[in-house]
């Protein structure tokens, strides 16, 4: 038996379709190669086997049936011409074409959206980072203002006293500082050189009783060797202090003096 | 003796279909009083509810109208219709997952069926042809005519057939091959 044989003995049952998914697989994969013989045997199967429609018993169908198809018939002849059903249905149906179409207006109405929304989100960030770093910058110059008004008030009242704290070192400049018992203590200093390297300024009060030196703020003078300094609250009251002193300590300042005193005044 | 038939012999069916390319309502009219009682007797055996039916053979004479387009005039136009009515009768059935899967590998929405008709077609007019397959099919014992009927107006495969009939699967393709073979050789001594 040869393959064509093989198969022509299947082909009449693959037209009336009662072949199992595996043989149904097998002939239509030698139909596809070309075999004319099984094609031909296959023409003439399917026609025996519309043949076998005749066996059904003879039935007519109702007079409205005929009515209803008419009646279709005769409106769509009356109307436009329409696709064909079958093409629309072979292929994919013109509501799902709309729907796609649909789908990807709104898919890139979708992305446009988002890129609108992405778009607006980075300005507003923009914005409230803009914002916060005009608010932070204001607020340093109102503190700023405040310090420097707070200094002027303090340089100004009558109830300030004027301490002047004179170099140890005849080359240095002299600073000066005023005290008010209430509003508190500033420094100025000119021309003050540079602290060494790692080092800076710290001013300190020293007690009327003798103890221990009292740590304050501390000091940096800017490239012009200028600097001010306001403590608001000093560790001591002035009428308990003898004297204010400066020396040069580590960077982040002492709690108490690691060299000598480079400026002394005494509180009056 | 199977050959194709000759291109200058034009059956009344084809006339018909060409006039309804051009959407004639008269030639719709006549094709379903030609074929609405075989494709209705057909599609009713398979689904055996008369209201089902009716909207079956609806379906199948909307799209010969809608879709006479795609019918190829060359080709035996009722095969052609008779199969286009079993696949969509079966298609309404639907009974087992498989079965439907099967039909809708098989199914197409315009079938293909012989691209020409045996000579022996022409020897025997449709009323006597269906006499001589009825009286062909029923000389066979019950259970072969019965494995053939189960094929043609159930839709069932060889498996459900044997599982049906309680036979050997092979028992049951040669029943369906025999006798398909018998009807061919008995419709061909006949012309």
């Amino acid at each position: 038996m040869n393959s064509n044989d093989q198969f022509r003995e299947l082909i009449e049952a693959y037209a009336i379709g009662s072949l199992d998914a595996s043989e149904r697989a097998q002939v239509e994969a030698h139909l596809a190669i070309g075999c004319s013989d099984c094609d031909k045997a296959l023409q003439e199967a399917r026609w025996l086997v519309s043949q076998l429609a005749y066996l059904a018993p003879n039935a007519e169908p109702s007079d409205m049936l005929k009515g209803r198809l008419l009646q279709t018939v005769r409106a769509e002849a009356a109307g436009p011409w329409k696709q064909p059903e079958a093409v629309r249905q072979a292929g994919v149906p013109l509501w799902m074409w709309a729907g796609v179409a649909a789908l990807l207006l709104f898919s890139a109405y979708s992305a446009w959206n988002e890129k609108q929304l992405r778009n607006a989100v980075a300005n507003l960030r923009q914005q409230a980072e803009a914002q916060q770093a005009e608010r932070q910058k204001l607020e340093q110059e109102l503190h700023a203002s405040r310090v420097q008004l707070h200094e002027a008030m303090i340089w100004s009242d009558p109830k300030s006293v004027k301490i002047m704290l004179r170099p140890k070192d005849p080359k240095m400049p002299q600073l000066e500082a005023m005290w008010h018992p209430e509003m508190g203590l500033v420094v100025r200093g000119w021309k003050v050189p540079s602290p060494g390297e790692k080092r800076m300024l710290q001013l300190w009060l020293i007690p009327k009783a003798g103890g221990k030196p009292m740590p304050s703020m501390t000091l940096w003078p800017d490239a012009n060797g200028t600097f001010t300094a306001m403590v608001e609250n000093p560790p001591d009251a002035m009428s308990d202090t003898q004297a204010l002193a400066i020396t040069e300590e580590p960077i982040g300042g002492s709690p108490q003096p690691t060299s000598a005193p480079m400026w002394v005044g005494g509180v009056t | 003796m199977f050959s194709p038939r000759g291109s200058d012999e034009v059956s009344p069916d084809a006339t018909l279909m060409q006039r309804l390319l051009r959407r004639d309502v008269g030639a719709f009219e006549e094709l379903y009083e030609r074929h609405s009682r075989i494709v209705y007797s057909l599609v009713l055996r398979i689904l055996r509810q008369g209201a089902t039916a009716e909207e079956v053979v609806q379906d199948v004479f909307l799209q010969l109208w809608r879709n006479s387009a795609q019918y190829d005039l060359s080709r035996p136009f009722v095969p052609w219709l008779l199969t286009l009515a079993r696949n969509r009768a079966l298609d309404q059935l639907r009974l087992k997952s498989e079965r439907q899967r099967r039909r809708e590998e098989q199914t197409e929405e315009f079938p293909q069926i012989a691209s020409a008709a045996p000579e022996y077609e022409k020897a025997l007019d449709e009323k006597r042809r269906a006499e001589r397959v009825r009286a062909l099919i029923g000389s066979l014992p019950l259970a072969q005519k019965k494995a053939i009927e189960l094929a043609y107006f159930e839709g069932l495969s060889h498996s459900e057939i044997a599982a049906s009939l309680r036979e050997p699967l092979g028992t049951v393709k040669s029943w369906i091959r025999s006798g398909l073979l018998r009807l061919k050789e008995g419709l061909r001594a006949t012309s």
